[in-house]
């Protein structure tokens, strides 16, 4: 049902966008995770997932004219432009990929649970995700982190465990 | 190992976690299955970067197109073409290469304002509309009042419903209980302007809650002023100001009362989180331009959100007007300001 009110909207973005190119902004937040979160399970560096997301954002918007609304949800058509660069790349790199890697539907659980911790996160408190970002996304040390934040090492193991144990909360509660 | 991991011993699992980038953990423990899920999580810097960087093409295409800049030119070419870099004398006076330097650094930081657009390529335009003369015309005017020069102030009480048409003035007293038409009396007003509603008509503001009266006004309706309304103002709407609808005295611009205009209008900023994703719209402000030419009742009837609506509120504040006039005094006039975002 969410997903039907949200065609008509999802819609004129696009058309929006079609008409004028800097209004690809608008689709672009609203599929940038899950696009990402396609492609960070399937390659080993994070520099990776990144050069492949940026690719497929980049095609997206230069053929975003010839894109033709036929009812399927945008991001429908982002994932077939993902699954095509993803192909390319293992081509590059001559590795065969294995079927379920190139499997989209199975990929749907993983894709939206990493959507939901993406929220998750950005809902923590700000020390908190901070704290999560430097260590998980920019992968630093506590000693880092501390030094960043003007805070003792024990603070920011702290705050990392309070931040574990909130989004953990939060995804165990029924949304 | 469950939740109640003390934090030194999670953050050695995650260490040994982001240290191998796997999940094999996972199972262990529920913040240790989190963890590994975070790192999947995309960076908010190369977010931003590429979102820029999408919207940005046509300027990047541009800018690739730049024909290379020669290598280096000789010492002697670039003595002759500019003497104060070298420091030779052109003039009757010795020249200094710092200013060459001071005069490059400051031009090419405005090219680089002008190219990245936050300088004059995202100046937005302000205009005043025509303002409130179509169907909001209701919007923050005047009033009304009445009465029947009772000794007696108005009963405490709520307004009748608000219509485009009166065909029955609102009374507590009602002096012929037997009309050969019977209709609800009504305030006039725009009828999707609600004010609160009780089986008892009467002034909000009045302390008489016990006997019925019309008030100490004239003219019919009930209250302190004059004409059909109710309250203390002239006219056929409710309070204390003056014509229709409900406010505290505030006109709408025509019939005879002048529009404001607008004569210190600095420009607002553009926000930086639109700016960044090359986002444009219009902004449309309800406001009341006072007798002193000041803006006040700021309210937002339309907004585009990204910061800025509060841009477009934080400008007009600081606006000066020439207030509207009525009968050649100025008088407090309702306008709709449209600030329109636009990028160049």
């Amino acid at each position: 049902m969410k997903t039907l009110a949200r065609e008509p909207d999802e819609r004129l973005l696009i058309e929006a966008a079609q008409n004028e190119p800097a209004r690809f902004a608008e689709l672009y937040e609203q599929n940038f995770v899950r696009i990402y979160a396609f492609f960070a399970r399937r390659v080993a560096a994070r520099e990776e997932a990144q050069d492949l997301t940026s690719e497929v954002f980049h095609q997206a918007l230069g053929s975003l004219r010839s894109f033709k609304w036929q009812g399927a949800p945008f991001v429908a058509w982002l994932y077939g432009i993902a699954a095509n660069v993803l192909s390319s790349h293992w081509q590059k790199l001559g590795r065969s990929p294995a079927a379920e890697e190139m499997e989209l539907s199975g990929a749907g659980g993983e894709i939206e649970r990493s959507l939901m911790l993406a929220e998750l996160v950005e809902l923590l408190p700000p020390d908190q995700r901070r704290v999560v970002l430097q260590r998980f996304v920019k992968q630093q040390s506590i000693r880092e982190i501390a030094h960043d934040l003007g805070r003792s090492e024990g603070a920011v193991k702290q705050l990392q465990f309070r931040a574990l144990e909130n989004l953990r909360e939060q995804l165990g509660r029924p949304k | 190992m469950n939740s109640h991991v003390p934090a030194e011993e999670l953050d050695r699992q995650i260490e040994n976690l982001v240290a191998r980038k796997i999940a094999e953990a996972a199972d262990a423990s529920p913040l240790l299955a989190i963890a590994s899920e975070l790192q999947f999580l995309p960076d908010p810097d190369f977010r931003r970067r590429l979102v820029a960087d999408l919207v940005d093409q046509p300027a990047a295409r541009e800018a690739s197109f730049v024909p290379p800049q020669p290598s280096q030119p000789r010492a002697a070419t670039l003595a002759a073409i500019m003497p104060t870099l070298t420091g030779k004398r052109f003039s009757v006076f010795p020249a200094d290469h710092r200013s060459f330097l001071v005069s490059f650094a400051s031009h090419a930081a405005l090219v680089l304002l002008i190219a990245s657009g936050i300088w004059v390529g995202q100046r937005p335009i302000l205009r005043t509309t025509e303002l409130l003369s179509s169907k909001l015309t209701y919007f923050g005017s005047g009033g009304g009042g009445g009465g029947d020069r009772s000794s007696i102030p108005v009963t405490k009480g709520t307004p009748p419903k608000f219509s485009d048409q009166q065909l029955a003035p609102p009374a507590i007293v009602v002096r012929n209980p037997n009309p050969a038409l019977p209709v609800d009396p009504t305030v006039v007003g725009a009828p999707q302007l609600k004010l609160p509603q009780s089986n008892q008509i009467g002034d909000l503001m009045s302390s008489n809650v016990i006997l019925p009266s019309n008030g100490t006004g004239s003219n019919g309706g009930a209250g302190s002023g004059s004409h059909d309304g109710l309250g203390s103002g002239t006219g056929l709407g409710v309070g204390d100001g003056f014509d229709r609808g409900y406010g505290r005295g505030t006109f709408t611009a025509g019939r005879g009362v002048t529009a404001p205009r607008a004569i210190y209008d600095p420009e607002p900023e553009y926000s930086e989180e639109a700016r960044r994703v090359h986002f444009q719209g219009m902004v449309v402000l309800s406001i009341v331009v006072d007798q002193t030419g000041q803006a006040r009742d700021i309210r937002v009837a339309r907004s585009v959100g990204l910061g800025l609506d509060e841009k477009a509120i934080e400008a007009v504040k600081k606006w000066k007007f020439e207030p509207g006039v009525k009968d050649g005094n100025p008088v407090a006039v309702g306008v709709n300001v449209e600030v329109n975002f636009r990028l160049y």
